[in-house]
């Protein structure tokens, strides 16, 4: 079980991991960290969630009826036809 | 080695000190170092400074206290100076901080009993409300980058701010988001405390 020092070190990395964005050398690391210890690897496993969960909400974002109207209004007027 | 002023024991007991209960924990910090630096040069570079600091300052450490974590804390310490010192950090620390209290934010929907709630519950709705009432310059971010999936980077050229800005906001984003989704699990009526906390691992509270 690794100590607490280290999980320390490994979750303020989190969001760096997850993202992709910390080097090979951290990545190896916080990996090898993260099959011996199952409370840093929950948190990963939480924050992985989350992010699915905000990716999935992607439909609630589509523009405003208005403005899409608005675009393809401008588009007609250059000659779009849909 | 230098001595210090405020150290009034002899030398030897203070090196005795030193070589038996700071040394022991040098695996560990370099370990830390690691995670910190994800350099190999930089990583002996931190571990030397750490132990230097540790040595210079050894009369500030408590007898029978944590030895292992007061070096860790001088190792962060120590590497985000280095960092600033090097003008080539942008809020290092808050990032790191973020991250930990996004671990804190597990740890509390744990003591909820609401850790499944992604898998549980529809938060598409309360989603989409939470990133809407988010400060505008986190707003933008966090949906290009985790709705959108663009790159800090992509981000970054787009909002004409650096790549630092955009992990910071991203990261604080990320909080205030699942604040709010803990908040509505909760609101929501699906709490169900039940799970004892582990004691004493980064993001679990006392007393949560």
């Amino acid at each position: 079980m690794p100590d607490r020092a280290e999980c320390e070190a490994v979750v303020r990395q989190l969001w760096p991991f997850i993202d992709g964005v910390v080097s090979e050398t951290q990545r190896e690391f916080i990996v090898d960290h993260l099959e011996q210890c199952e409370p840093c690897n929950s948190h990963f496993d939480f924050a992985r969630a989350f992010l699915e969960a905000v990716h999935e909400a992607r439909p609630h974002f589509h523009v405003g009826q208005g403005l899409n109207e608005r675009v393809m209004a401008a588009l007609a007027g250059a000659g779009y036809r849909a | 080695m230098p001595s210090s002023s405020t150290d009034d024991s002899p030398r030897s007991d203070r090196d005795s000190a030193f070589t038996a209960t700071a040394l022991p924990h040098l695996s560990t910090i370099a370990r830390v170092a690691t995670a910190l630096t994800g350099d190999a040069a930089d990583t002996e570079d931190l571990v030397q400074e750490t132990f230097l600091r540790a040595y210079r300052h050894w009369h500030t450490f408590q007898p029978g206290s944590d030895c292992k974590s007061w070096l860790a804390t001088i190792c962060r310490h120590t590497f985000a100076e280095l960092r600033r010192r090097e003008n080539r950090s942008v809020a290092v620390d808050d990032q790191e901080l973020e991250s930990l209290a996004a671990a804190r934010v597990h740890s509390t929907a744990r003591a909820k009993g609401v850790d499944d709630m992604f898998a549980r519950l529809d938060l598409g709705p309360a989603i989409a409300k939470a990133i809407r009432a988010l400060e505008p310059h986190y707003r933008d971010v966090v949906l290009l980058v985790d709705v959108d999936g663009f790159s800090y980077e992509e981000v970054a050229s787009s909002l004409e701010i650096p790549v630092g800005t955009v992990r910071s906001r991203l990261y604080r984003a990320r909080r205030h988001l699942q604040e709010a989704l803990l908040d509505f699990a909760i609101d929501a009526g699906y709490a169900s405390p039940s799970y004892t906390l582990p004691p004493n691992h980064p993001g679990e509270r006392r007393n949560a």
